[in-house]
This record gives structure tokens, C-alpha cells and sequence, in this order.
């Protein structure tokens, strides 16, 4: 399975307590700056499938705009209801300045 | 003299200066909200015990003196933005307190206008701009005015000008944001009276933020909790270890109107109950053992005729003004050493010192009124450059936890905390398992409990 990490953005591009949405292998990722912490995770909230870019960043989390369901950012993990399900996060690292994210490109279908 | 002979309540701790007497020696003169007392005298009789061991007076607490009074739900700070909300619970009520525009913060009642679903999950906070309902998609505007039916043509009884989110009262003060769900109630101004209120804006909380906050629950009724912190009476028995750097059965206790009350406790000087058995020199070396670190080999000495105080005052003066980058010349040595404890009815402490600048909220448990939930926030002033740290997030320890596990807590005061939350759950079955009907309280230095547990009568319907 073919899989690497892929720059996105300039870490200086996403002040603190900033976020931005990127693309990488079809799958849209925000991309969250809390205290000092760069975080990958899905923008798809695990409640009812809506984006989470908007949502509010507290200390490791990102609240969902729509009906509230906070997520950690380290792990996705559901914080509190209307969502149960964790949301997908990437992992992450820095190289030069740049963030860059791991997604796993989806297998071949049929393969 | 025979303190015998004085009218009831008149009565001071004998052979020891008064706390105005400590604080009229220092050399930075303290303001008058220090230098003022406001005792009065509230009767002897005993309070009735039914009052934490009976569930009947708690359910009737949360029909009259919960709908009634002015409320703490959050600071200001955890809503700096347009759309963030905070969920602030409270026994069995719900509010999503929200910031509609730059200076106007409303509290939603937190349940859908459909069939009743709660708009925001308990205890969460975010930001928003609108409020959806998760089951089936009802939603309101941030300034609480109905937004959407989905399938209208199904609800055509559904009028959107008669389904605007319910509120309750907002006011803003010091940077805390007070709620209450009494229409008819007096303004926080009025409730808090012009003396208290005139305290409580001369301290300018609003320029402090959130860098420490602990949550625990305790095993005893919210009230039992809240009188554990209304007296310094016992602190030689529950904390031997401060006596002798702590003012206690000489500490000063102070009443303002129905709903605000306090003491001032002075540091720097030897409990009364250790007279003669402790030199001023001890009194420092008490003191500077558990901070020791930060003074690195500084050697405290008190010079003759010269008092433990005074040092003090001198070196907090210096650390604070390290510490914060600002001048504290003209901070009176009272207000950097000396504990002011006030309570605001119902369920608030606001130390204003800064030494230790805390607040305090208790709020109980609705499934059971042996129960309270407790949080410390610890205050500290804005950086000097205008930023303001994002507030700290409560901590919320287990049950067999100690104070002293909670991240960025003094272990010293974590100690002190579970010395007194380790009292209460004896006390909570102690009332249940008594012969007696009722708690015995001092003239003066539990003048406190009285003051709060009379207005606690007031609101519930009875009569002291
Ligand atoms: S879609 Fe995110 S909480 Fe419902
Ligand atoms: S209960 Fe809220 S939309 Fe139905
Ligand atoms: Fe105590």
C-alpha cells in the first residue's frame, strides 16, 4: 500500500488558535494550531457527517458547530453527545516549516 | 474584664489585637473596603439539621432559592468571541450562556422548543451561529429568534414569533458573568447592595483570567460545604500546620444586606491560640519553609522590634511585582498577605487578595443531596501586553483523589483543601447520625453560617 506523508501548508501559515482546511488523496483535513501543538484530523464530524472547520478550538479540542460534539484533536476520541464515534485524525509532523500529514491512500478497488 | 458582661456578639477573642489593629500597623496603608467592619449581631439559636439531610428541603431549594438568586454560570473570557457559548448546569436547570454581539452576553434556557431535546449537551462550550436541535433539525438564531421548522407545512401552529429561545437574566461583573431565572428579581446592583458592590469593583477582577481551575465532588450536602469556608474557627484544629504564620480566632467576619458576607484572616502573625509559644523570627521560618525555592538562599531575618509581617509584606511586595511586571509601591501589605473570604449568596467565594486569588463555586448534586460539586479558580492578572490567555480548562478529579494530584496546584494548599473536604463527609453523617436537632454556631466567628443559612430561609419560605 502505497502511503506517505504529503506537504500541505507552511506551519507559519496557521497562527495560534488558527486551523485550515487542506486537501490530501481526495480526503478534506483541518489542520488545527493549539498551544503550540499542530493537529490532523478529519473535517467530518462523526454526529451527522457535517464539517467541523468552523468549530471552536478549546485546549486539544474542536467543537462541532452543528450540534456541539467536541472531539480531541490527538485522537478524534467523541467527547461528549450528540456524537459517540471518534473522527479520523492523520498523523502529523513538521519537516522544514512544513506541516505534513500521512494519509493512507485507499487501496485499489477490486484489489 | 469578664467577656460575659457584654451584649451578645460583642465579644472578641481575648488578649489578642484585633485584625483592624494588625492592619492599622502596616506601613502601606491598606483602602477602605480593608480598613471598614460590618458585624452584626443575628441571633443564637440553633439552625435546624433537616435542612442538609432531608431531600424534601432540597427539592424544595431548587423550586425557590436556585429560581430566585443570582447565579455565577461563567467568566467572560470563556465567551470572548461572537457565537462561543457556554453550557452552565445547574441541579436539574440547563443555560447556554452565549455572546450575541461584542457587549451582549444571553442565557438560553437549553432545551428545544419542539419536544424538548437539549439544544447542547451539559458541561461542553463552543461556538455556533446557530443553535440546531440534534434529533430533528429545529433551529435558532445566536440572538435566539426561531430560525427554522423543518417541514413547515407540517407545524402550521408553529408561529416563529412565539418560539424564540426563553431567557434568563444576564448581568456582567468583574468579568463574571451572573445569571438569574427570576424575572422579578432585583438587579445584581441592588442584590449585592452599594457597599459590597462598591468591594467588589474596586478589586477590577475583570483584568484577571482563568490560569487554574479544580473540580471535585464532595460527599455532603452543598451548604455543609460552603460553611466548611466561612469561618477561620477551624483552622488550629483542621490545620495545625499554618497556625503559627495565620491570624485565625482573631480574623474579622463582616455582613453586608441578605446576600453578601465575609472575613478578612490575617497572615504574617501568630494564631492567638500559640501566644508565648512562638517568636516573630519563628513566624518567618514557618512561613518561607514551604515556598522555600523561590526565595533560593535569601535568609529572612526580622530585625529587633521589628515584626514578621512587615517582612513578609516586603518580600511578597518584590515576587509579586517580579511576577506580574508591575508596580505594587503603593498595594497595601494587607491586600498582598491577608485572606479575604467573600461570600456571594448563593453559591460563589471571591478571594479578591492576592496572595491567593481564587473563586469558588459549589452547586449541588440533583440526584442526590449528599452530594456538591466543588471547583477552585485560581485568578491572575492579564499579562502586562494585553494578551489574554485562552482560561484553563477544569481539572476534574476523582472522587479518592487528593487536591494535590490536580497539575499546577500548590501541594501546601492542596493539602489544606483536603484537610477541610475530609471533615465534611464525617460532619454529613454525623447530622444524620446525631441525637441532636440542630448546629450550635459562635456570635461571631461563625456569624457567617447564620447570615447565609437566614437567607437560605428567606428564599426557601420559612422562617429563621
Ligand atoms: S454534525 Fe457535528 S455534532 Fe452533529
Ligand atoms: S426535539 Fe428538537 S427538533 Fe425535535
Ligand atoms: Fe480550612
Amino acid at each position: 500500500m502505497s502511503s506517505s506523508y504529503a506537504r500541505v501548508v507552511k506551519s507559519t501559515e496557521i497562527p495560534s488558535g488558527g486551523r485550515k482546511v487542506v486537501e490530501v488523496e481526495g480526503k478534506a483535513i483541518v489542520i488545527c494550531h493549539v498551544n503550540n501543538n499542530f493537529y490532523a484530523i478529519a473535517n467530518r464530524c462523526s454526529h451527522a457527517e457535517r464539517p467541523l472547520e468552523r468549530g471552536r478550538l478549546g485546549q486539544g479540542w474542536i467543537a462541532c458547530p452543528f450540534h456541539g460534539a467536541r472531539f480531541e484533536l490527538a485522537t478524534g476520541k467523541a467527547m461528549n453527545l450528540p456524537a459517540t464515534e471518534p473522527v479520523v485524525t492523520y498523523p502529523l509532523r513538521i519537516v522544514e516549516d512544513w506541516i505534513e500529514v500521512l494519509v493512507e491512500a485507499a487501496p485499489p478497488s477490486g484489489g | 474584664m469578664s467577656t460575659d458582661t457584654l451584649d451578645k456578639g460583642q465579644a472578641r477573642c481575648p488578649g489578642a489585637p484585633s485584625t483592624q489593629d494588625i492592619i492599622a500597623a502596616d506601613k502601606v496603608t491598606a483602602p477602605g473596603w480593608v480598613r471598614s467592619e460590618s458585624y452584626q449581631f443575628l441571633g443564637d439559636a440553633d439552625i435546624p439539621k433537616n435542612r442538609y439531610i432531608d431531600p424534601a428541603f432540597a427539592k424544595l431549594e431548587f423550586e425557590t432559592l436556585w429560581k430566585k438568586t443570582w447565579q455565577f454560570a461563567c467568566r467572560e473570557e470563556h465567551i470572548p468571541n461572537v457565537g462561543d457559548y457556554h453550557v452552565y448546569d445547574l441541579g436539574p436547570y440547563s443555560f447556554i450562556i452565549t455572546r450575541v454581539t461584542d457587549t451582549e452576553i444571553r442565557a438560553y434556557y437549553n432545551a428545544c422548543l419542539h419536544r424538548g431535546t437539549k439544544l447542547r449537551a451539559s458541561g461542553t462550550e463552543g461556538s455556533t451561529d446557530e443553535f440546531r436541535c440534534s434529533f430533528h433539525g429545529w433551529s435558532w438564531n445566536l440572538d435566539g429568534s426561531h430560525k427554522e421548522t423543518v417541514c413547515h407545512w407540517d407545524f402550521p401552529h408553529v408561529k416563529s414569533k412565539d418560539f424564540a429561545l426563553p431567557q434568563a437574566r444576564v448581568e456582567t461583573l468583574g468579568g463574571f458573568v451572573f445569571i438569574n431565572m427570576d424575572a422579578k428579581a432585583p438587579s445584581l446592583a441592588e442584590y449585592l447592595g452599594p457597599e459590597a458592590l462598591a468591594h467588589i469593583k474596586a478589586w477590577k477582577l475583570e483584568n484577571r483570567y482563568v490560569y487554574l481551575h479544580v473540580a471535585k465532588r464532595l460527599p455532603c450536602n452543598w451548604k455543609l460545604a460552603i460553611e466548611a469556608f466561612q469561618e477561620a474557627y477551624h483552622v488550629i484544629e483542621t490545620h495545625p500546620q499554618v497556625a503559627p504564620s495565620n491570624g485565625d480566632a482573631n480574623s474579622q467576619y463582616d455582613v453586608y444586606g441578605e446576600h453578601v458576607d465575609r472575613f478578612i484572616s490575617t497572615l504574617g502573625v501568630v494564631s492567638p491560640h500559640l501566644y508565648g509559644k512562638i517568636s516573630e523570627q519563628d513566624i518567618l521560618n514557618q512561613f518561607t519553609l514551604g515556598d522555600s525555592s523561590a526565595l533560593g538562599d535569601t535568609k529572612l531575618t526580622v530585625k529587633d522590634g521589628g515584626s514578621a509581617r512587615a517582612v513578609m509584606a516586603e518580600m511578597f511586595r518584590g515576587m509579586f511585582e517580579k511576577a506580574t511586571n508591575t508596580d505594587l509601591s503603593k498595594v497595601s501589605d494587607s491586600e498582598l498577605l491577608d485572606c479575604f473570604s467573600y461570600t456571594v449568596f448563593p453559591n460563589t467565594f471571591l478571594f479578591p487578595g492576592i496572595s491567593l486569588p481564587m473563586v469558588y463555586r459549589f452547586r449541588p448534586d440533583p440526584r442526590d443531596h449528599r452530594k456538591c460539586l466543588y471547583e477552585v479558580l485560581f485568578l491572575r492578572p492579564v499579562p502586562v501586553d494585553g494578551s489574554r490567555p485562552m482560561p484553563a480548562e477544569a481539572i476534574r478529579l476523582e472522587d479518592h483523589q487528593s487536591f494535590k494530584e490536580a497539575a499546577g496546584m500548590d501541594p501546601g494548599f492542596g493539602g489544606i483543601l483536603d484537610q477541610d473536604t475530609d471533615n465534611l463527609v464525617l460532619q454529613q453523617e454525623g447530622l444524620e447520625a446525631s441525637a441532636k436537632n440542630g448546629l450550635t454556631l459562635g456570635n461571631y466567628q461563625e456569624i457567617r453560617i447564620r447570615h447565609f443559612e437566614q437567607t437560605v430561609d428567606k428564599y426557601v419560605g420559612r422562617k429563621a
